[in-house]
């Protein structure tokens, strides 16, 4: 265990690397892409706003909260349709004049079912995927990474160290620490 | 020093942050003063409408053939003034229009207050026993009786109810990266406070990419609900065989109007915080101007949809509807009717004018004008249609009292104390959206070298 200067207290757990700062994205994309072509195991990247080419490059496969969210609008859409035909049958008040599944006002009713469960599911799902709630905040990431400045965590052994470093320092970062977690 | 810089309007990453988390510094004495002002005259509303609980709606003014007054004006005026919010985040979000950057999560802010206010109206305040309000939810009881979901009430429920969750999730989800920002510079009960709804958000790419995912997705599912919800509310009324409410032309007369009416209140509550925070380089003249113009094109849908309606009246042979329109127009609300066509159609004509687009002081009275034409809308509609219907006899004329009317600034008052307290406890705007918009920072080249 040790203590950041921000009062933050980080375990130590076992797997260590180089944690990089960086000004540029440009320098963050190149220093990726030769991580990538080395095979070096790229932890996490912090970034402010969302750059899709970091997902290009560490080649990400579509969010699976895409399929999510379609299974939230098929349970919403069947589920409040399911609830209205129960309601109708179940309906003691005999009333004339009105068909037993008018099918038309449904479509309604199905319509805010598939909105409201899709928008639940997907939101659950990217708070989820996303490792999200967290009560810690990870002992890499730096307050900067919600400002102005760009991070990349990378895990190597120490005989890898000086040789990751030597290229994270020539590609441009500003900082580069060690980091235990 | 080198670093991000905005595009526009030459602010760098931190700079964005600065400008946008000094607004959440602890208020002066005249914003606790205004807010007081705003919470007194709410509870003091409260009471009011605690007398019209033990009097009954008689109080309010209502009574055969004004059933429908003020209250389900107030209703469907607050729904569309909900509107603009999601049209600004959702629609110009998936047509990739930069300039909703800097309103974006205000005018989301807006709509979810906008929305808790309209459903008060129709669940509690218009109710003649509001304690039961629970009837119109779907729950196995006793008395073996379910709501009608064929019923445009029931739409009702389920279209305002879908749309502040969905307004909501929304509005979060894009307040998150923002959050974890306020919180990495707030100390105290605030960093626990922002860290709390952050979730421990830290801008991995593994979050980014679920989140972006998301986000879309939001939008895309946020686009088709806000034109159903004001089409459903408008078959409140469509659905109905009263002169003046039974027509085909009403959802998209309603949802343009509730675009109209939204892009004035945005206008109306952006304008003042601009000055007051200066945001002046986030919330340019340039994004006023593009709302102005949007503004132009509701105005001109709205005015063809006036005389659509007067046609029709002319041309359907129908003589309860001609008698309707004529009540309308030469009746006893006829100057309300003529107020409400010279503010949502003419005066937003005036944007026409570049130099009137970008004067703050032409585009805020224009704002105004068009905030009160919609509010008169609503109210020539909803009462005008239903105190001169198909029988003489039945004619009858409504106007508010003092009870509709305190509850009415009740609810403006709720509105304007709830967006106080949003643009000075959160990030009024979507830095992590400014960012993306002003692009990233670049070594090699560019505007962002410095």
């Amino acid at each position: 265990m040790r203590v950041r200067p921000c009062g933050e207290v980080v375990f130590m757990h076992g797997k260590q690397g180089l944690l990089a700062i960086f000004m540029y994205v440009d320098d963050l994309f190149a220093v990726l892409r030769k991580f990538k072509e080395q095979a070096t195991r790229i932890e996490t990247v912090y970034s402010p706003l969302r750059l899709r080419e970091i997902d290009e490059i560490l080649g990400k496969k579509p969010s699976i909260v895409r399929f999510i969210t379609l299974l939230g609008g098929i349970l919403g859409g069947t589920g409040m349709v399911a609830l209205a035909v129960y309601a109708h049958l179940s309906f003691r008040l005999i009333t004339s004049g009105k068909p037993v599944f008018p099918r038309v006002p449904w479509v309604i009713v199905c319509f805010e079912g598939v909105i409201l469960l899709a928008v639940i599911f997907s939101v659950c799902a990217w708070v989820l995927k996303g490792r999200l709630p967290r009560a810690r905040l990870a002992p890499a990431y730096e307050l900067r990474f919600s400002e102005d400045r760009f991070g990349v965590l990378v895990s190597c052994t120490d005989a890898e160290r000086e040789k990751v470093r030597a290229i994270l320092e020539t590609s441009g970062a500003e900082e580069v620490r060690d980091v235990s977690w | 020093m080198s670093g991000a810089m905005s595009k526009e309007e030459g602010l760098r990453f931190s700079e964005v942050n600065q400008e946008i988390l000094r607004t959440l510094q602890a208020p002066g004495r005249s914003y606790w003063a205004l807010l007081s002002l705003l919470f007194l005259f709410v509870l003091f509303a409260g009471g009011v409408w605690g007398y019209q609980l033990r009097y009954g709606l008689g109080v309010a003014g209502y009574h055969p053939a004004g059933m429908w007054g003020v209250y389900l004006v107030n209703f469907v005026f607050w729904i569309g003034i909900a509107h603009s919010g999601t049209l600004i985040s959702a629609i110009l979000y998936l047509f990739r229009a930069r300039w909703r950057t800097g309103i974006s999560r205000a005018a989301e802010a807006m709509t979810i207050f906008a929305v808790m206010i309209a459903g008060l109206f129709p669940a509690f305040i218009h109710l003649g026993r509001p304690w039961v309000f629970y009837w119109i939810i779907p729950y196995p009881n006793q008395r073996f009786l379910w709501p009608d979901f064929q019923s445009p009430l029931m739409f009702d429920v389920l279209a305002v109810t879908t749309y502040f969750t969905v307004s909501l999730l929304f509005w979060y989800t894009g307040l998150v990266p923002d959050l974890a920002a306020a919180r990495d510079r707030a100390q105290g009960l605030r960093r626990k406070l922002y860290g709390l709804f952050a979730m421990g958000w830290s801008g991995t790419d593994r979050q980014w990419h679920h989140y972006g995912a998301s986000y879309l997705l939001l939008a895309g599912l946020a686009t088709p609900l806000v034109i159903s919800v004001h089409s459903v509310v408008s078959w409140d009324f469509a659905l109905a065989i009263i002169p003046g409410y039974h027509s085909t032309i009403f959802p998209p007369y309603f949802v343009a109007g509730a675009i109209h009416s939204g892009l004035a209140m945005v206008l109306t509550l952006l304008i003042p915080l601009r000055k007051i925070f200066h945001f002046e380089k986030i919330i340019t003249l340039d994004t006023l101007e593009k709302v102005a113009k949007t503004t132009i094109l509701m105005g001109l849908i709205v005015g063809y949809a006036y005389a659509v309606e007067c046609f029709i009246a002319w041309y359907s042979g129908n003589i309860f509807e001609k008698q309707s329109f004529l009540f309308r127009a030469f009746g006893y609300y006829a100057p309300l009717f003529w107020i409400m066509c010279f503010c949502n159609a003419i005066a937003p004509l005036a944007f026409f004018w570049r130099k009137v687009r970008r004067n703050i002081y032409c585009l805020f009275v224009i704002a105004i004008l068009i905030n009160i034409g919609m509010y008169v809308e609503r109210f020539v509609i909803i009462c005008g249609s239903m105190s001169h219907d198909f029988v003489p006899h039945a004619w009858g004329i409504y106007w508010p009292n003092w009870v509709d009317i305190t509850i009415t600034i009740g609810s403006f008052c709720l509105f304007l104390f709830l967006f106080m307290l949003f643009a000075k406890f959160l990030p009024s705007v979507a830095m992590a959206e400014v960012k993306e918009d002003a692009g990233p920072p670049l070594r090699r080249g560019g505007v962002y070298a410095r």
